[in-house]
């Protein structure tokens, strides 16, 4: 009995300290990683995790004036902050089947004094956006470049997920697919891309229909339904103006809206 | 020692078992009776004018009873918020005065009982105006110009007043060209508030003119211009109107639309083409269409009954039904009148009339199912020898007797719609001509003494118009007037709104 007593005491002992409240929290404190990821507003949404990767720029509406742009990703140390500035190594990689863009060509390189102060995390922070300046070469007429780069080890990150270590600009100097025209747009109001689509849709409104016009329709549907059925009206009164003869895109594929 | 360490078990285990929480309802007294008297059913206030003051009894069947109270209130037909109760006060006795915007809102008084937390809550409605938002309100032409008359109605639908061409006074400009009618919607979007919300607005239209106000100001909204992404180059409304899941604005016969059923501004779209090869077509001025169901519409350019839903691209073609007496689609006829003959979603039914392209002499009134799946048509052919071959205004009777009223010279005919019985019904005075029939109902219970079933009469004398409104029995139309409307110009609509009129209040139908 006493066996039996002595056992059920610390047992019962046991139930009541399940009752206590833990309230110590199990702080990271390893090396430091960086990686790529989406805007600020969008990072604790997972759906939005592999967003940005790729961006699509083009100075098909620039000023001639214009001799380069920026464009901005963002990304983000892990590990907590520093009382330091912790700068970042960026290498471009080229990608097989595309035109890669030359540095200092096409593009600064990420070593260039002109930029390379940019690729830091300041102290007491955890993220910044980083520039990359694309340059605006007469050959960006009649072609598209690819810049896809990647975060190497240095001595401050370790390189973080594979999946967002890398990002890629694709650009050119011709009238191109803007960002806003991205999947859901396409299956639902404007359908695939062409530019021989795009410059319809421009000549049939007389907007623009770049980045920034797409994302401001975008923002009301009925605005954004009004603009489709319009390039939707005009396109099937150029194809009744031209029977057997229906307009085509760049690749020869009859040119169609949702 | 053995015994002193059962009894520290047990002991331990009694500890234990002491830390549930015992839920168990052992009260057995009957079930408290709070009883509140003296708040009626609704109220009807004008804003920034009129008090609250309400002062209930309360009394309860625990004898002891102690209260607390509070009275609240919130706003009712709010999208895309959820209404919050404002507390106004905890006072038994309320001294309130009204600062909400017109519309309806529900009052809330609650009484706890402090001994018991026993709360009895009331409820009541409060129907919120400005000078605006009660009345009678006739859509009238002057020359080649248009305004609005206001009937006021403090007490009743009688009208004790008149503000006369309440539109311009208020917006400093007359619509362009001849009334055709007025829609209500109290959906639509607006920013008049600094946000986008839902807005009380009436749709006006002329033949030339369009106007989206906010009944709550009368001031415009939206002009004819403003109402589309891009103003049409021509000028010519059909109508502006309320459908299931859109507003729609015919212009040139050509429709636009509003999807409703998910954010918008207010804004009416692109025109919607008639098929996929966007083929020609000419949308009658006349229509069909409640809050549930898509609106049927008349295709004057291919003689085809057709639909449309408010977020597509091109209208929608409806089928026939097994046994329709006419091909909805191609039957080669002109639409003389359409009207919606009985309401509901499984019950909607209409009347048309239609006369024969190649052969005018041929007419047909035709009572028809206006399904968008299964359209069946009941035809009539009528002989040259009844009235209704020589009507020239319609109006159906809508949801009370199968009967279609119609004009002839200065008198208004009945048709029952069975048996073909033609009667006359009413002649108006010598000199004056006819402008319009309708029929329309207001069937609330919340502020009966504004219930009333008309058959509304406008008619001219070529310097001033005269709206008389009669109630009716079996469908006949009473020997006098229940109310007369008289003012300068021309009659060709008239509306009654409250604060308790929503979009659903009348059939949409010319």
């Amino acid at each position: 009995m006493k066996k039996i007593f002595l056992t059920l005491l610390p047992l019962i002992a046991l139930l009541f300290t399940a009752c206590d409240q833990d309230s110590n929290y199990l702080i990271y404190n390893d090396n430091a990683y960086i990686q790529f990821g989406p805007a600020e507003s969008r990072i604790y949404t997972t759906s939005y995790n592999l967003s940005d990767t790729t961006k699509l720029q083009t100075f098909y509406y620039e000023e001639a004036q214009v001799t380069q742009d920026t464009v901005f990703f963002d990304i983000y140390a892990i590990g907590g902050t520093s009382t330091v500035d912790r700068p970042f190594t960026l290498v471009q990689e080229n990608v097989a089947g595309t035109e890669n863009a030359v540095a200092g060509e096409d593009y600064f390189a990420f070593t260039d004094a002109k930029v390379k102060g940019n690729y830091v995390i300041k102290a007491g922070e955890v993220h910044t956006l980083v520039p990359v300046v694309l340059l605006r070469s007469a050959k960006l007429k009649t072609s598209t470049q690819t810049l896809k780069f990647s975060v190497v080890e240095n001595d401050n990150f370790k390189v973080g997920e594979l999946t967002n270590n890398w990002r890629k600009v694709i650009f050119s100097d011709r009238l191109s697919r803007p960002n806003a025209w991205d999947a859901n747009t396409a299956k639902y109001y404007l359908g695939d891309y062409s530019v021989v689509k795009h410059r319809f849709m421009i000549d049939t409104t007389g907007d623009k229909w770049n980045e920034e016009f797409i994302v401001y329709i975008k923002t009301d549907f009925s605005m954004l339904t009004f603009y489709k059925n319009t390039v939707k009206m005009a396109l099937v009164n150029y194809n009744n103006a031209h029977p057997g003869n229906p307009l085509k895109d760049e690749n020869g594929v009859v040119v169609a809206f949702p | 020692m053995k015994k002193y360490n059962l009894i520290l078990l047990i002991t331990l285990a009694l500890i234990a078992h002491s830390c549930f929480e015992d839920h168990t309802n052992y009260d057995y007294l009957d079930h408290e009776v709070i009883s509140v008297k003296g708040i009626d059913a609704s109220y009807n206030k004008v804003s920034m004018v009129d008090s609250l003051n309400i002062t209930p009894t309360v009394s309860s069947s625990d004898l002891k009873a102690e209260f607390d109270y509070f009275w609240g209130i919130y706003e009712t037909s709010v999208q895309g918020s959820a209404p919050k109760v404002d507390t106004i006060s905890k006072e038994l006795s309320l001294k309130y005065l009204i600062r909400q915007p017109a519309k309806t809102w529900v009052l809330v008084f609650g009484a706890k009982n402090k001994n018991t937390g026993y709360t009895k809550l009331i409820t009541s409605t409060i129907n919120v105006g400005t000078q605006f938002t009660r009345g009678w309100y006739v859509l009238k032409n002057e020359g080649n110009q248009s305004d609005l008359d206001l009937f006021l109605t403090p007490t009743s639908f009688e009208p004790a007043s008149t503000v006369p061409n309440v539109y311009s006074f208020v917006n400093n400009r007359k619509l362009d060209g001849k009334g055709l009618g007025m829609n209500f919607e109290s959906t639509y979007k607006s920013f008049v508030t600094g946000v986008n919300a839902n807005t009380r607005a009436f749709f006006i239209f002329t033949d030339n003119d369009a106007s989206i106000v906010n009944t709550n100001t009368m001031k415009e909204i939206k002009n004819f211009g403003q109402c589309f992404y891009t103003a049409p180059a021509v000028k010519s409304p059909g109508f502006i109107m309320v459908g299931s899941m859109a507003d729609y604005f015919i212009n040139n016969g050509q429709l636009h639309s509003i999807y409703t059923m998910s954010s918008n501004n207010g804004i009416f779209g692109s025109i919607q083409m008639r098929d996929a090869v966007n083929s020609p077509y000419y949308l009658s001025k006349y229509y069909i269409t409640t809050s549930v169901n898509d609106p049927i519409f008349f295709d004057e350019t291919s003689s085809s009954f057709i639909s449309a839903g408010g977020a597509g691209t091109m209208l929608t073609a409806v089928t026939d039904a097994a046994g329709t007496a006419m091909s909805a689609n191609k039957n080669n006829k002109n639409l003389l009148f359409m009207g919606i003959s009985n309401t509901g979603s499984t019950t909607l039914a209409g009347v048309a009339v239609l006369a024969d392209k190649t052969n005018p002499q041929l007419k047909i009134l035709s009572t028809i199912t206006p399904k968008v799946s299964a359209f069946k048509m009941v035809n009539d052919t009528l002989l040259s020898t009844s009235k209704l071959y020589n009507a020239t205004k319609y109006a159906a009777n809508i949801g009370d007797e199968t009967l279609l009223y119609f004009v002839v010279g200065n008198e208004v005919w009945s048709r029952n719609l069975t048996n073909k019985f033609e009667q006359l019904q009413y002649k108006v005075p010598a000199g004056e001509t006819i402008t319009f029939i309708k029929h329309r109902k207001y069937t609330t219970t919340t502020e009966p003494a504004y219930a009333y079933n008309f058959i509304m009469v406008g008619s001219t004398d070529g310097t001033n118009y005269s709206i008389r409104m009669f109630n009716k029995s079996a469908g006949n139309l009473a020997g006098t007037p229940s109310v007369v409307l008289t003012g300068k110009g021309q009659a060709t609509d008239v509306f009654y709104l409250s604060p308790s009129v929503n979009y659903t209040t009348y059939p949409n139908t010319y």
